[in-house]
């Protein structure tokens, strides 16, 4: 699992790659609680592009979770961005889908993030 | 060893409605436009065939009731839902056929009402000779007497004229009855529930119902994946989505389907039987549902082999 920062426009930018699982979710977790703290004081939001990611299990669908209940307490707008068609699948069938606004890719995530 | 389901449903049983049978046969007849039905064994293929479970029949509305026949002469339960009813009748013609004698034996998965509300209406428990073992985690005679006590029942406890034993079990412990080995496991539900894993001849099937298998409590996950090590058939709390259980419905003591995949994947388990379905859900949710899990174990399958994904049915037999 890779997980890669960026900051588009004062949004910031989770550049996620490679497989989540058991494995790596806990380090999945680590590299997102920051980032949710800074687009608070940015007032902004958190954009997960997850184009590269092939993987993810229940474990790292929890960490998205986790973070759209933080985002909410912190008023901030957490997104997802650039899903593959598999992963697609596994937001429909856990109604991850109906929780997420679902963007093509990041600078489309980004753009509706800004408003 | 064969598992038969008497109940399924989850927190509260369901009946079908007028609405809903209309519903399906309007549905079949759709589907029979243009084919030659002519003769009664193409009807029956046709039903059989080619309408989709939710149409041609139903998961069924009784809550919590699984018998395991070890294929001796005793009879063995898990949880006291109202499937049980229908379990006793059809006990009972079977020791009118002299293929099992009046012993129960039942492991209660927990005693929130839907797992016991059978039990005033299983009609072997009135019957003298009969002979009762009730295994679980909790004090299960309390809440069995309680539920038949004034006002809520007109017939109490003690004039079901089985003899009844009640064995208390804690976590970890192990049963040796001289047919099977039964294993108990503790779980996360309001009040707890418990697990059990039965092994015999080298099967081994694991009921685990009402369970809320929170994804950061890794203890508890690694835990229950080795309760589930290897097994030949896992019955398996999926009555909720994985969203819900973990947002709107987190703490309400139940799982989803993709966490009883992922688990099932990781203990190298070789069946999945959906359970404890959601009283809300009609016929086509819980099919759309299962046919939902069976394409994200594709998904996410580690290996080449297939977890096969059953969803449980009240009728429904699995002969391992």
């Amino acid at each position: 699992m890779e997980c890669r920062k960026e900051i588009k426009d004062g949004v910031v930018v989770l550049v996620v790659g490679g497989a989540i699982d058991h494995e790596s979710a806990a380090a999945f977790e680590q590299a997102v609680i920051p980032s949710l703290d800074e687009a608070e004081t940015a007032g902004t939001g958190v954009v997960f592009d997850l184009s590269d990611v092939d993987y993810m299990s229940s474990v790292g669908l929890r960490v998205l979770m986790l973070a759209a209940k933080a985002a909410k307490q912190k008023s901030i707008t957490v997104v997802v961005a650039g899903l593959q068609p598999t992963l697609a699948e596994i937001f429909q069938i856990s109604r991850f889908d109906k929780i997420f606004t679902i963007y093509d890719d990041a600078d489309a995530a980004v753009a509706g993030v800004r408003g | 060893m064969q598992v038969r389901f008497w109940g399924t449903r989850g927190s509260l049983p369901v009946a079908m409605t007028a609405d809903r049978v209309r519903g399906k046969i309007v549905q079949a007849l759709q589907a029979a436009r243009g084919k030659n039905l002519d003769d009664d064994r193409a009807i029956a293929d046709f039903v059989d065939q080619d309408l989709d479970f939710s149409i041609a029949g139903t998961y069924g509305g009784a809550s919590s009731c699984v018998e395991i026949d070890f294929g001796g002469d005793a009879f063995v339960v898990c949880d006291m839902g109202s499937g049980l009813r229908e379990f006793g009748l059809d006990s009972m013609r079977r020791i009118g056929q002299g293929e099992k004698k009046g012993d129960y034996s039942f492991f209660m998965s927990h005693p929130h009402w839907d797992h016991i509300m059978g039990f005033p209406f299983f009609t072997p428990a009135f019957i003298p000779g009969n002979s009762l073992k009730i295994v679980g985690g909790h004090d299960i005679e309390f809440a069995l007497r309680r539920q038949q006590d004034n006002p809520s029942f007109p017939v109490p406890l003690d004039w079901m004229k089985a003899s009844r034993e009640f064995v208390t079990l804690t976590d970890g412990q192990v049963l040796e009855t001289g047919g099977f080995t039964v294993t108990i496991r503790k779980q996360p539900h309001h009040g707890d529930s418990y697990g059990y894993r039965f092994e015999k001849d080298g099967k081994v099937v694991v009921y685990t119902t009402d369970a809320e298998h929170k994804l950061d409590d890794f203890e508890d996950f690694e835990a229950h994946i080795d309760f589930l090590r290897d097994a030949d058939l896992v019955i398996f709390d999926t009555m909720y989505s994985m969203a819900d259980a973990i947002s709107v419905k987190e703490d309400w003591g139940h799982s989803s389907n993709i966490v009883a995949v992922d688990m099932c994947h990781q203990a190298g388990a070789k069946h999945l039987a959906m359970f404890h379905h959601e009283p809300v859900f009609d016929d086509a949710m819980i099919l759309q549902n299962h046919n939902e899990t069976n394409r994200y174990e594709e998904l996410v399958r580690p290996g080449e082999t297939a977890l096969k994904v059953s969803c449980a049915y009240d009728g429904l037999v699995v002969t391992l």
